[in-house]
Parts: C-alpha cells; sequence; structure tokens
C-alpha cells in the first residue's frame, strides 16, 4: 500500500520552479531515499508532503489522506525532523523531550517512559540536565531526531538528520531507524551523504533542478546506470615511459602526479584492462597491484547529475 | 487535550523561569518605593475623580498597567525566539494551526497579564488601601485592563517580532516603543500637570488608557471618560490582534 502518493507536483516561487511536476508513490514500511545537489528541490518537496508549504498545482495523498484540503489530518499521522536546528534554547535535554511528548499529547506515564528509552537509545543520560542552548551541533542535533520519537507516528519525514554527527553518532541514529523501520515504520530520508542512503534506503529517488531523474532500489540503480567500473592498476615504472606506450588506448586516466597508478573507467573496462596488460607484460613492466572498484551510488548519482544538468542545458 | 491548552502550557514553560519572575516583580517594586517615596516631596497628592491619592498609592496603580504591558513582551519574544530557534516550523509541521500557536500566544499573555496585575496589587495594597474601593463592577474592570492590555500589547509585540529578523533590531525597536509607551502615559504622573504636548500626547498612548481603567478598578471613580477609554482599549485591542493574526498568516516557511 502506498503511504505516499504525489501527482504532477509543483512549487514555483515568483518565476522560479523549485519542483516542477514530480510524481511520487512511496509504499508503507520502506525507507524512502531522496538524494539531490544543493537546491535541487529536497526540502521544497518535504515541505510540500508535510503540508508546510502548498503547491502551485499537484496533489499529495498521505497515508490516505487529501493533504491540500486536511493538512492537519495529515500532521497529526506524521512526523519531521526538518533541516533547520529547531529547540527551545532554556530547556534541559530531558524537559525538551517531555514537553515535546506533551505537545503531542502523549499520556504522563508513557511521556516518562519513552523519555528515559530515547535517552539511552540516542545516548543523551549524560548530559540530560543540559540545557540546550549550551550543546554543541550534534548534541542538539541527536536531541531533535531523538524528541520526535517521543510521539507514534505512521510515517517519519528525515531531512538530512545526521548533519553534524561524528560517524559513531550516525551510525548509531541509522541502525536506530532501520529498526524502526522494521517495526513498520514508513520514512522519507533525505541526505547527501550517499553511503548513507546506501546503507539504510530500500528506494531512493534522485532529484535534480526540480525533477526527479531516477527512482529505483539502490541495487537495481547500479544495475540500469552503473555500466561503468574502475580499475586501479600500480605499476613500479613512471609515467613518461607509460604513457608513451599506452597512447593507442582510450579511457584510462594516468595519475600524473606518480605517474604510476593507472585507472581505467570504461563500460568496456575488461577489454581496456585486457590490452593494458598486454602492454604491461609485453614491456616487463611488474604490476604491484590490481584493484576493481565497485561502482558506488555515489558515482552513479555524479553521473547522473551530471547528464542530466547536460541535457538541460 | 484542546491543541491551545497544550502550546500554552508550553509557552508558560519556557516563558516563565526564575529570572523573569524577579524581573517582573523587582522591576515595578524599585518604582514603587524608591520612584514613589522620592518623588512624594515633589508630587505631593494627585486628584482622582473625587478622591486625593499620594504619590506612592498614584504610582502603585500605575506600575499595575505599566506591569501588564511589560509582560506582553514575552509574546513577541515567544514568536521571536520561535523563529530564531527554528520552533515556529516545528510546530506547524505538529498538530496545530497558525490560528492555534496565535490563539496560545493570546492566552498566554492573558495569563502572564493577570499574574503580573496580581502581584502588583499584592504588592502595591499596602499604598493604596485606603483609598480603595473594590465591588463585583471594579474587580470586573481590573480583569478586563488585564486581558485586553495583554492582548493589545502583545499583538504590538507579535507585529514587531514577525518583521524584524534580527535581534539587535528586533530589541532596539520593542524597548524604543515600549519606552514611549511608559513615559508618554499616566502611569507615572498625572496628565493634568504636565506641559500641553506631552499631556495631549498622553492620549495617543494606549497605556494611558489601559491604566485609567485600572486605577477606575481599584478606586472607583468612574467618569464619561472612561466608558470612551474602555472602548477604546478594546476596540484598538482587536484591531491589532486582527493585524498580528493576519502578519503571522503571512509569515514564509
Amino acid at each position: 500500500m502506498s503511504c505516499i502518493v504525489a501527482k504532477s507536483l509543483s512549487k514555483s516561487y515568483g518565476s522560479t520552479t523549485a519542483v516542477d511536476s514530480i510524481d511520487l508513490a512511496i509504499n508503507s514500511g520502506k525507507i524512502f531515499g531522496f538524494l539531490g545537489p544543493n537546491g535541487a528541490g529536497k526540502t521544497t518537496t518535504i515541505k510540500l508532503l508535510t503540508t508546510l508549504i502548498a503547491p502551485t498545482e499537484g496533489t499529495i495523498n498521505i497515508l490516505g489522506i487529501d493533504a491540500v484540503q486536511h493538512p492537519l489530518e495529515v500532521r497529526k499521522k506524521i512526523g519531521v525532523v526538518l533541516q533547520q536546528p529547531s529547540y527551545e534554547p532554556t530547556l534541559s535535554v530531558e524537559k525538551s523531550l517531555e514537553k515535546y511528548g506533551m505537545m503531542w499529547n502523549v499520556k504522563r506515564k508513557t511521556r516518562k517512559d519513552r523519555v528515559e528509552e530515547l535517552l539511552a537509545s540516542f545516548n543523551l543520560e549524560e548530559i540530560r540536565s543540559i540545557k540546550n542552548e549550551d550543546l554543541s551541533i550534534g548534541q542538539r542535533r541527536r536531541v531533535q531526531v531523538a524528541r520526535e520519537f517521543m510521539h507514534d507516528m505512521e510515517l517519519l519525514f528525515l531531512d538530512e538528520p545526521t548533519v553534524g554527527l561524528d560517524p559513531s553518532a550516525r551510525r548509531s541514529l541509522l541502525d536506530f531507524i532501520k529498526k524502526k523501520a522494521k517495526e513498520g515504520l514508513t520514512i522519507f530520508f533525505t541526505t547527501h551523504i550517499l553511503n548513507e542512503a546506501e546503507y539504510i534506503c530500500d528506494e531512493i529517488a534522485i532529484i535534480n533542478k526540480g525533477k526527479i531523474i531516477a527512482v529505483d532500489t539502490p541495487e537495481e540503480l547500479k544495475n540500469k546506470f552503473g555500466m561503468e567500473k574502475t580499475i586501479k592498476i600500480h605499476v613500479q615504472e613512471t609515467q613518461k615511459v607509460l604513457s608513451n606506450l599506452l597512447s593507442g588506448i582510450k579511457d584510462y586516466e594516468l595519475d600524473f602526479n606518480s605517474g604510476t597508478n593507472i585507472t581505467i573507467r570504461s563500460n568496456d573496462s575488461e577489454e581496456v584492462l585486457l590490452k593494458i596488460l598486454q602492454i604491461l607484460t609485453t614491456n616487463n613492466i611488474p604490476i604491484e597491484d590490481l584493484a576493481v572498484v565497485p561502482t558506488s551510488l555515489e558515482e552513479i548519482f555524479l553521473t547522473m547529475v551530471k547528464n542530466s544538468n547536460a541535457s538541460s542545458d | 487535550m484542546h491543541p491551545v491548552i497544550r502550546l500554552v502550557n508550553r509557552n508558560l514553560t519556557i516563558s516563565l523561569n526564575k529570572g523573569f519572575l524577579i524581573w517582573q516583580v523587582i522591576f515595578p517594586l524599585i518604582y514603587i518605593f524608591v520612584a514613589g517615596f522620592a518623588y512624594t516631596s515633589l508630587i505631593d497628592f494627585v486628584p482622582l475623580g473625587n478622591k486625593m491619592l499620594d504619590y506612592p498609592a498614584y504610582i502603585a496603580s500605575g506600575m499595575i498597567g505599566f506591569n501588564i504591558m511589560n509582560s506582553t513582551l514575552v509574546s513577541g519574544i515567544i514568536i521571536w525566539n520561535d523563529r530564531r530557534h527554528g520552533m515556529f516550523e516545528q510546530i506547524l509541521v505538529g498538530p496545530f494551526t497558525r490560528t492555534h500557536y496565535m490563539l496560545s500566544n493570546v492566552y498566554t499573555i492573558g495569563i502572564i497579564g493577570l499574574i503580573s496585575a496580581a502581584l502588583i496589587t499584592a504588592v502595591g495594597y499596602p499604598l493604596f488601601f485606603r483609598s480603595i474601593e473594590f465591588n463585583f463592577l471594579t474587580i470586573l474592570l481590573l480583569v478586563f485592563a488585564s486581558v485586553a492590555g495583554s492582548i493589545l500589547f502583545g499583538s504590538i509585540a507579535s507585529i514587531i517580532s514577525t518583521r524584524l529578523k534580527s535581534s539587535e533590531g528586533f530589541n532596539v525597536v520593542i524597548n524604543t516603543v515600549f519606552l514611549f509607551f511608559a513615559f508618554v502615559s499616566t502611569a507615572f504622573y498625572p496628565a493634568e500637570g504636565a506641559p500641553e504636548p506631552l499631556s495631549t500626547a498622553f492620549y495617543f498612548n494606549p497605556l494611558t488608557y489601559l491604566v485609567d481603567v485600572v486605577r477606575a478598578g481599584i478606586f472607583g471613580n468612574f467618569s464619561a471618560l472612561l466608558t470612551i477609554e474602555i472602548l477604546v482599549l478594546a476596540i484598538l485591542a482587536l484591531i491589532l490582534f486582527v493585524i498580528a493574526t493576519k502578519l503571522l498568516a503571512k509569515l514564509e516557511l
């Protein structure tokens, strides 16, 4: 069952189109990654889906409710961690969680239990009495994300939730999100860190200049768009000799600083590799190291955005 | 629990800290007991209807209106802080509407206004108890003044907070506006004794109307002018509240 359905969704500010006729259909219980470069339209899309702003055109259906006609009904069922920090400066971490639960009408006993549970899950116990204004950016972000789990929800929007977190806090947050998704929560997740998306997302959409340029699972995206492979060869010979020997071959790069690293990036990488190996063997150039680097989501993302920019220009 | 009540609860929690409460009591106390007694040698008695009030009693009653006005700064501070610290958007992606948010601010400043009025009435009581005339009508007047004054000045603070983004700008504008309200009014001295342009300016200031209604609520001095002042206060509070609500509704996210 789809819990987010958007059709021909657009948002314009004067002559600028931030979101340009996008369609989305996101299934329940999944983690949906929404990727895009800065200014691509990610945050505007989140603001539209969370009813914070109204669309210029199009329809939004969240959890079976028309979000344009009944925004309050939608907001009662969703959780949102916005990209920008949000906190009550004078409240302590513990009080922030407690008050946020109260604002969501969570019963006192449940609030008390959840505060303790979240303080432990987000490693906030040591700073529970410290006021928000005295916390570091990363600590404040952890409180902001933890706070959202004070109330029940069916769908959670996370707009770059790991910004400002150290690697260990980032990993434990991602694992916490994965756990919640396994329990049935649907998550709409935006990030700049593509490893994160690869780590937790069941499905990914890439947005550029307000348009969605790809939607699929990370694996399928790699299969469809990751034909180009990267092979790295490290040899002992210097660059001058190598560049002369390899002059007839296409689709390779030589690291001009060391002169000993050859990188092959090609859709036909196996054939290029064979030719290079042949030349190296014939010329008695020993290979010190050879590695096949799997295509990462980051490379696919960069290629797709580059192609999309080129076609729109 | 209704969403507005939940937001009022949250507003009171973040506003009523020790510092604010101390400031709310200490600040007027200094005026009442230092300025009140120091100026007694300059202002002997102040005529009020058919009564002659000594100056400490006059300023103590004026400080009730002054404190209601001062306490409504909270409204502007809540909105401004919510915008600055991202809570405005966070609340609006939660189970609340902009109307809930605005109403919660009105109720918050109404409650704080009433608490402030009660605090200063209690503190000033020893000074004006001799001339006091409490009955159902005067108490009703005091409650009306507290609520209407809170909405009026709270709306002004809200309007300023929706227009300004920098903390310096917000502080300068709000302090200048409220300083004008405080000293170009009958809170500290009677209009009758002031030079002509100033005494006229007093009546272009809503705090004068608020203070006059509060004094009528304490000393029972009713006049034809009082009815007009009550009407002006109510109409102005309504107009400013509508403007504040519209500006808040238009605030871009």
